[in-house]
């Protein structure tokens, strides 16, 4: 296993921020007859400043367990995992702290991100007001209703305006109007050079991605120029005219 | 911000959420050695000790009391909310400071909770020397807090360690004692964690004395367990990565 921090290369216009080579993860047992699982088993990703980039596959296939990986929340067995920049991080089920407040959960973050306390009220302010949780700062985050805690959980991870974001399934719970207003952000995001990395059940996002990578068999298939995501996206630039 | 200074607070605040840990604090004490007191009440008075069995018996309530209610709270710092512990590590939290912050929370509750136990045998006990016994009842619980940090560090499962701990201290507790129940115990008892802070205790509130290489036993402890459960959860919480500016 390895991983570094170092740069590295720029291809076109857009640099290389993560990239992932010969990952392979298995699950394995500390019982003796237990069972193992290969989940990963030779998985090459990259992903650039400015795109937008959908993470798809079957249940199972590995798709958060690549996004961990790529994120350094888990570790691989075999492989290299490169990163520049920062990365904010939002997991499937929010990861917070039940028994603080909003605001608490914005200061204790932020602390980690190494942020001023000036710093974490503009973000929590910021972020409050665009994706519209401001009545709850002072709420514990154990008395937030699903999708609210789902919006807190995300802008935990975009709160220090990381080079990276990995969202694994981040609108869960969203209610429509915000999760039109997320995909404004994401796009307002990468049109600022911010890569993110998004996990995807929806085949209606697919339109949105710049690139769509496939997780099945252990490896990642680059599905971007198949059949759906052209259709959907010249029907979209068709509605757009 | 200070990491550790916000890590501290948000600690705090957590336990203080958490009602059922404010009420074992102050509620259990007085059961336990009223309860442990009133237990040996009625056992004969042996002959290597002087202290007559009820106070004997409160006296093993108190240091039982603290050392219970902070090993759970230690296992229960360590394993509440470990993935969420792994993005603050992440976020740029180092392990060490992370886990400062717990033991920092930890010290601090276990002294409040000794300060409690503390009230109930002065009450009930009179001792010799009331700021030396509130020192080794606060001691007692460091250790315990410390130790149920290491099970929750190692066992991350909140009904496993609970039993181990209780188990542990109870039998601690009874076979680290004076009772005739527990006597002709084996040489190994002396190496529980209870023995030494419970002569340095029972010393305190007998005699208002105390024996220096007791309370070294228990410095050097406290020390194996701070080393150990900086290992254990530096590597439960390794991670290849962080992402802090």
């Amino acid at each position: 296993m390895e991983t570094t921090t170092a740069p590295t290369e720029t291809v076109g216009e857009s640099k290389t921020l993560v990239r992932g080579n010969a990952l392979e993860k298995t699950y394995g047992s500390r019982l003796p007859l237990g069972r193992s699982t290969p989940v990963l088993t030779g998985a090459d990703i990259e992903v650039r400043a400015g795109e937008i980039v959908g993470i798809v596959g079957e249940n199972g296939s590995g798709k958060s367990t690549l996004m961990k990986i790529l994120v350094g929340v888990l570790d691989h067995d075999v492989g290299t995992v490169e990163r520049t920049g920062t990365i904010g991080w939002c997991p499937q089920e929010p990861l917070l702290y039940d028994r603080l407040t909003v605001s608490e959960t914005f200061r204790l973050f932020g602390a980690g991100y190494g942020m001023s306390r000036e710093e974490i009220d503009a973000a929590k302010r910021r972020l409050a007001d665009e994706l519209d949780f401001e009545r709850y700062l002072d709420y514990r985050v154990d008395q937030l209703s699903g999708g609210n805690r789902q919006k807190v959980n995300l802008s935990i991870a975009l709160m220090h305006d990381p080079d990276v974001l990995m969202l694994d399934e981040p609108y869960t719970g969203f209610d429509w109007e915000t999760y039109l207003r997320f995909w404004d952000m994401a796009q307002d995001l990468a049109d600022d050079g911010t890569a993110v990395v998004m996990i995807s059940h929806l085949i209606e996002e697919r339109s949105r991605l710049d690139r769509v990578f496939e997780v099945r068999d252990g490896l990642v298939h680059d599905v971007t120029d198949e059949e759906t995501v052209s259709e959907l996206r010249s029907d979209r630039e068709g509605d757009d005219e | 911000m200070n990491r550790f200074a916000v890590g501290v607070r948000s600690n705090v605040r957590t336990f203080l959420r958490t009602p059922l840990n404010v009420v074992l604090a102050l509620v259990l004490p007085l059961v336990v050695i009223e309860g442990w007191g009133q237990a040996m009440a009625g056992l004969p008075s042996m002959p290597t000790v002087e202290a007559i069995p009820l106070d004997l018996g409160r006296v093993l309530g108190a240091i039982f009391g603290v050392a219970i209610i902070a090993g759970l709270m230690g296992l229960v710092q360590m394993i509440s909310a470990r993935e969420a512990d792994r993005r603050l590590v992440q976020t740029g939290y180092s392990p060490r400071t992370l886990l400062a912050t717990r033991l920092a929370t930890l010290a601090g509750v276990t002294i409040v909770v000794a300060g409690v136990n503390f009230g109930v045998l002065w009450l009930t006990v009179e001792p010799e020397a009331p700021l030396l016994v509130f020192a080794f009842l606060a001691l007692a619980g460091v250790v315990y807090a410390f130790l149920g940090a290491l099970v929750g560090a190692v066992l991350p499962r909140l009904f496993e360690g609970s039993l181990v701990v209780v188990f542990l201290a109870m039998m601690d507790a009874f076979l680290s004692g004076d009772s005739p129940l527990a006597a002709d115990v084996p040489d190994f008892v002396q190496y529980f964690p209870l023995y030494h802070p419970k002569e340095l205790l029972q010393s305190a509130v007998f005699d208002g004395t105390f024996a220096a290489g007791d309370l070294a036993f228990v410095g050097g402890y406290v020390l194996v367990l701070l080393v150990l459960v900086t290992a254990v959860f530096g590597a439960t919480m390794r991670t290849s990565g962080g992402w802090s500016a």
